[in-house]
């Protein structure tokens, strides 16, 4: 067998081990869910749209999902897997009121750490620590250290989302004062990322991620609920994210920006 | 004379008892027999039935139960004296759901498990549309 195949084999196994995609839980267990959140591609794919506390017979991975009162609850972003629904655009890293959003009264915030634009299925309750400009929702508020300490961590969510093609939020308005993406404080350390060679660069106080793709590249697809991946043998992927506003008056469509 | 007024104001105050005895009856009848009425009333409301009437259902967690199918999801409807008590059985009502997707969730008084164990709910739309028709 040629190298060249050998090396795509091997490439093809470690993007397929490092996508985080929900498993079959062994022997038919009940895993619980609360909230909507997408399917494993051996479910069918697509969105489970109960909002309330249900179950599933499949796992849930580590970096999308977060443990709310014994559930797993979704902070990625649906629209990435085929929801439909009523969406809200936010840009940056935000809290998540969990409780607010699936109705009960146990207190839980979590946090979102997507980078660029994107959509959740709920908007932000009322209140000083989010503002809206341009459509989108840019928060403002002062993060808690729980944020801080898990941010190194949770910020693989991106090399998640990085390589999906959907129709993103289009954000283009001048981030407002105190965004906690402009803060110079909450800048990340680097993070490696698990695909091959892909490095996440600090953001120096921003919004936008894009891929410098040395030739010849690396190519991954993954596909919406589960990995469909085609890659090609590439030496590395530096992942960058800068302060810039994009203004590409409506056509932009596909990864982050 | 005041032997008589006495014996009016009597027969006053059982009219006046008698009429609101009927308005109770009229009340009762529109208002829903019991908690698991009032989740199959929302659901009627709504165009959404079981195909069959429910037939009642043994389980270990409840004594009121009925159980049957509704737009092919298999359906558990248990009455409790309290909503804390249909709270507190969620959990057991899991367990009836066994090993497909569902919902075991409290309505008031009422318990609501559902179990799509055909798959005829893929993306789990209609659970959450008969959970969220169902009262508070």
């Amino acid at each position: 067998m040629p190298r060249s195949i050998l090396v795509l084999l091997a490439l093809v196994a470690l993007v397929l081990l490092s996508v985080p995609v929900p498993a079959a839980a062994g022997g038919g267990k009940q895993v619980r869910y609360v909230g909507i959140h997408p399917m494993p591609r051996s479910e069918g794919g697509g969105i489970c749209y109960i909002e309330g506390p249900h179950v599933h017979i499949y796992d849930a991975d580590r970096i999308q999902y977060r443990d709310h009162r014994g559930a797993n609850y979704f902070v990625g972003d649906p629209v990435a897997y085929g929801y439909d629904g009523p969406r809200y655009a936010y840009k940056g890293h935000h809290p998540i009121h969990v409780n607010v959003v699936v109705g009960d009264e146990d207190p839980d915030d979590e946090y979102c750490y997507l980078s660029g634009p994107h959509f959740h299925y709920f908007a932000p309750p009322d209140g000083p620590e989010f503002k809206l400009a341009g459509g989108a929702y840019f928060y403002v508020g002062e993060p808690p250290r729980a944020y801080v300490e898990a941010r190194p961590a949770m910020m693989r969510i991106n090399a998640v989302y990085q390589p999906l093609v959907y129709e993103r939020p289009q954000v283009t308005i001048e981030a407002p004062v105190g965004w906690i993406g402009a803060r110079a404080e909450f800048a990340a350390p680097a993070v490696v990322v698990a695909p091959p060679s892909a490095v996440i660069v600090p953001p120096s106080a921003g919004i936008s991620i894009e891929a410098h793709v040395p030739m010849p590249s690396l190519h991954v697809d993954v596909g919406i609920g589960a990995p469909a991946v085609i890659v090609h043998e590439a030496p590395g992927v530096i992942i960058e994210e800068r302060v810039r506003v994009k203004h590409d008056h409506g056509r932009h469509r596909g990864h982050y920006k | 004379m005041r032997a008589a007024l006495l014996a009016s104001l009597a027969s006053l105050a059982s009219l006046a008892s008698v009429a609101s005895l009927a308005s109770l009856g009229a009340c009762s009848k529109d208002k829903p027999a019991g908690p698991r009425e009032a989740v199959l009333e929302a659901w009627k409301a709504d165009k959404l039935a079981p195909a069959a009437p429910l037939a009642p259902a043994q389980v270990a967690f409840a004594k009121d139960c009925q159980g049957g199918a509704i737009v092919d999801i298999d359906l558990l409807l248990c009455n409790f004296a309290t909503p804390a008590e249909a709270k507190a059985a969620e959990d057991q009502g899991l367990g009836w759901i066994g090993a497909a997707t569902g919902a075991s969730q409290a309505h008031g008084a009422a318990l609501i498990v559902l179990a799509d164990r055909k798959k005829a709910d893929p993306n789990g739309r209609m659970i959450n549309r008969l959970m969220k028709l169902a009262p508070k």
